[in-house]
């Protein structure tokens, strides 16, 4: 009986004394959630909406790339690596193959050259407008999300009526771009170029992405509850993100003037003339603000790239059927919309690499995070996060 | 653009005391294991590369599990690489030393680039490296009870065990003439 | 035949039993039309076209359909939920919006029950829907519906104080807390008395925006944080009570605010015998106006954070208000 007793007391005490003591609250963010742009997950230690600490875990979306590149040739890597960054398909493939014909001493030729400049630039709008679209989303306003992507339909159109694919082009070639359609004994008799009136068609698109940036600034801008949510947030300053290896768009809006289009020379950026953009605070809208322009910028590149390209030319160098790279190893780095995307190449000769070293932009984005989270409150999470804007299949690989 | 990455090849070299090499256009350094750290704090103060852009290995293996093989031997090591640059003019220089295979063991870089932490945890998940004073070495890709360590040579590609690796020949072949389902053949 | 109903109807229970009937009918006829009405207009503002294959090319049928759907799924209850709460959460919030349907005037003698404290009454029974919310949040054994909750709270707590500050100034110029009262008193004076209180026109729609969790201010909701806030664990029927509860507040609120500051069923020139059969449709006109203006908001904004809401509230829209009651009853004393 009194065994019987003491257990109900001993019971409801620990039921009403777990239920009155208030502490940190462990949050688990995603990795289903609708914000992370992926399956990120962040185990917040929350204490009613201020975030203490963050602990980013990820790796649900790794598919082993590297030691997938080690098993296969060089026209199969480049069909694998535009999968990494999904959204702007083009620009993986670009330092890989650069990387690629360094090793083998090729020149590329200069139609081919501008093919890859005006494909890469319309990758970048590609991404640029997606964050339009998802960004104000994750602050609550729904509607710039299908202004912008009415307008990267077209952009992604066009890429399919050059490359066949949308978001996976597989376009590149080591040497050039894909000069020809069909295989076999049909290659020598269909030889194949940009499609009938793509430059017309691009041009045409260009007006309406600008327009399209001129309906999105009038929208969220001049909005004043936008600007409370990101003027102030999230501020970055440049020293910290050097240290973190945040590149790209992060980067420049912390104040820093560095872009890999024109130190490097895996493209001709340096024929076209175009504005290095930089943010002043290193917030989440000085991040939004250097990507708006960052989409004219490259419709300026476009439209002086189809003023400029040659009217006629191969697209292909001569090389050997069966490509084997001699040996060596380089890094070659371009600008990817993400920010920095290197590939350091080691070959051995063979048909395939010996090694494939992928730095992809978003990885190095994203260890900022536990920095930059640490005391803001929960809604500003999102606003910080989305401000970053990464992708996880570039994360993960 | 060689002879320019020649004077800031050396510079480099004569500053953290290694040896520099370029190979198509990249400034690779080798150090030794102990100035691992001073390397890049020298190349962090003096240099003015300050922007960490990644860390990573080469497994040197003669035998090897999945993929083709070495064509000559070379020594076993596991070769630890580090790229920084600055954020002026676009200059990089890439790091590299020596580890041993059987045992790699390195002081960290976190303290010097805090951006390495990852990156070294990703190293030391794929290629079994231990870096001594890193504060946090969990798995980071691999699910906790993950043995083995995926991206040295001697770890199988699991896919090529059920199917062997085909060479360079394609699994099938294209249609030849046109058909019925490919008329554009 | 005609005395014989009348005759019926004067039996205190028919007419209430009709009362309930109507009211019944009314909420999701209303519900369905205001959110066919959101559908439409926030695809037209969104360059889409919303709704275009259940009832022919307008869509009309998609939101009976959608009733259908939630009536029919299936009713899943959290195990840990603490159950008698979380079943009555929803009714809760419902009954907070349809008590409100009592003193809404649609024309001259055309109101549920004519009380004397009408819109003391209306402001009171609204606050129900506000436990109901808590208690949606806290039973649902879920962090994030945790979460919805306390923003819930903090946030309807704090705008129910501008919400009746803002009418205190129609009251005084009216001198009266009926309903019809105050439409008579605007329709005697001659204009809607929205001229003189736009301040507390302001703020009441601001403040009903607030009550109701809408974009700008639905951080209770958030979906792109919480999910769903604290109507995440709600499936099914009961959803389906949440989601009439905010059209038919939506209603509710702009009939409030057209009843008491834009003249309710009455517009200047119109003669009393129109006014009759006239006055539902005019009353209408006005509802929709305001509901139009409350989803251009919802598809324009982004949301606000819980701190600065709170901040709008407490350090901007009491004082105003405040100070509006007080010039109001200067002026009224003076003139």
């Amino acid at each position: 009986m009194d065994v019987g007793q003491d257990a109900i007391r001993h019971l409801s005490e620990v039921q009403v004394s777990v239920e009155l003591e208030t502490e940190d609250m462990t949050l688990n963010i995603g990795p289903q959630h609708p914000s992370t742009h992926g399956v990120l997950r962040l185990v917040a230690r929350v204490d009613g909406e201020r975030c203490y600490d963050v602990k980013p875990v990820i790796g649900y979306m790794h598919r082993g790339y590297e030691k997938l590149s080690e098993v296969r040739t060089y026209p199969q890597i480049t069909a694998l690596i535009n999968r990494i960054d999904w959204v702007s398909g083009y620009a993986n493939e670009i330092p890989f193959i650069v990387a690629a014909e360094k090793l083998m001493e090729v020149e590329v030729p200069e139609r081919a050259q501008f093919i890859r400049l005006i494909l890469t630039e319309m990758a970048r709008i590609s991404s640029h407008l997606i964050f339009m679209a998802s960004y104000p989303l994750e602050l609550g306003a729904a509607t710039p999300l299908f202004f912008a992507l009415r307008e990267r339909e077209r952009v992604l159109d066009l890429l399919e009526g050059v490359t066949g694919g949308r978001f996976h082009p597989n376009f590149n070639r080591i040497g050039g771009v894909k000069p020809n359609a069909g295989s076999g004994p049909t290659t020598r008799k269909t030889p194949q170029d940009l499609p009938a009136g793509f430059l017309e068609d691009t041009r045409d698109a260009m007006d309406h992405v600008l327009s399209v940036c001129d309906e999105i600034e009038t929208l969220v801008a001049g909005n004043e509850i936008i600007l409370a949510r990101t003027k102030g947030i999230g501020i970055l300053p440049p020293e910290v993100a050097a240290a973190y290896g945040v590149s790209g768009p992060n980067l420049r809006a912390s104040g820093v003037k560095f872009d890999l289009r024109k130190v490097e020379n895996y493209l001709p950026y340096d024929r076209f003339e175009f504005d290095v953009i930089v943010g002043e605070n290193g917030d989440c809208w000085d991040r939004w603000w250097v990507r708006l322009q960052e989409i004219r910028e490259a419709a300026k590149i476009i439209q002086q790239a189809i003023d400029g390209i040659p009217p006629s030319g191969p697209l292909q160098a001569k090389v050997p059927k069966i490509i084997k790279v001699p040996k060596g190893e380089t890094y070659v780095r371009a600008e990817n919309p993400k920010g920095e995307m290197g590939y350091y190449l080691v070959s051995d000769g063979g048909t395939g690499p010996y090694r494939l070293k992928i730095r992809s932009a978003s990885f190095s984005n994203l260890t900022i995070l536990p920095w930059i989270l640490e005391g803001v409150l929960v809604p500003d999470i999102i606003a910080v996060m989305g401000s970053l804007d990464f992708v996880l299949g570039d994360v993960d690989r | 653009m060689v002879h320019l990455l020649q004077g800031f090849a050396d510079l480099v070299a004569e500053a953290v005391g290694g040896r520099a090499e370029i190979l198509h256009d990249t400034v690779k350094v080798t150090v030794a294991n102990e100035g691992w750290v001073t390397a890049h704090s020298v190349a962090r103060d003096d240099l003015d590369l300050v922007f960490f852009s990644w860390l990573s290995a080469i497994d040197w293996a003669n035998d090897v599990e999945a993929g083709d093989p070495l064509k000559d031997e070379v020594e076993e090591r596991l070769e630890l690489l580090s790229t920084v640059g600055d954020l002026t003019e676009g200059k990089r220089v890439t790091f590299s030393t020596t580890l041993d295979s059987e045992s790699p063991v390195i002081s960290t870089l976190v303290d010097v680039y805090a951006g390495s932490n990852w990156h070294e945890r990703e190293a030391a998940e794929m290629f079994g490296i231990v870096f001594t004073g890193h504060p946090d070495l969990t798995k980071l890709y691999l699910p906790d009870h993950f043995i083995g360590n995926p991206l040295r040579k001697s770890y199988p590609l699991l896919s090529r065990e059920v199917k062997p690796w085909p060479g360079t020949v394609d699994v099938e072949g294209m249609p030849d003439s046109p058909t019925t389902e490919n008329p554009g053949a | 035949m005609m005395q014989f109903v009348t005759d019926l109807f004067a039996n205190f229970w028919v007419s209430l039993g009709g009362k309930l009937l109507l009211v019944a009918t009314m909420v999701p006829v209303i519900g369905m039309i205001l959110g066919f009405a959101e559908m439409k207009l926030s695809a037209k503002m969104q360059s889409r076209v919303g709704p275009y294959f259940a009832g022919g090319r307008w869509g009309w049928a998609q939101l009976i359909a959608d009733g259908v759907k939630f009536f029919q799924k299936e009713d899943i209850i959290p195990d840990d939920a603490d159950k008698p709460v979380f079943k009555s959460a929803p009714i809760l919030v419902l009954v907070g919006t349809v008590a409100l349907f009592v003193v809404i005037p649609f024309g001259p003698g055309l109101i549920f029950n004519d009380l004397d404290v009408g819109i003391f009454y209306a402001l009171a029974i609204s606050s129900l829907s506000t436990i109901g919310v808590l208690m949606a949040g806290w039973s649902s054994a879920n962090k994030y519906s945790l979460m919805g909750g306390l923003r819930a709270a903090g946030q309807l707590i704090a705008y129910e104080l501008p919400l009746v500050l803002a009418v205190v100034g129609t009251v005084i110029m009216a001198g009266t807390m009926s309903m019809e009262g105050i439409v008579q008193a605007q329709i005697s004076a001659g204009y809607p008395y929205v001229i003189l209180q736009f301040v507390g026109f302001g703020i009441f729609m601001i403040a009903a925006l607030a009550e109701l969790t809408r974009i700008p201010f639905d951080m209770p909701i958030a979906e792109s944080e919480l999910v769903m806030g604290y109507v995440t664990e709600y499936s099914g029927f009961r959803f389906l009570f949440f989601f009439l509860a905010e059209f038919a507040n939506m209603f509710t609120m702009s009939a409030i605010a057209a009843t008491l500051f834009l003249g309710g069923y009455w517009l200047p020139g119109v003669p009393a015998d129109v006014l009759e059969f006239a006055g539902p449709a005019i009353l209408m006109g006005k509802v929709f106006l305001l509901a139009f203006v409350m989803i251009w908001f919802r598809w324009t904004f982004p949301r606000f954070r819980e701190d600065q809401l709170q901040t709008l509230a407490w350090k901007f829209l009491v004082p105003l208000a405040l100070l509006n009651i007080a010039v109001t009853a200067v002026l009224k004393v003076v003139f």
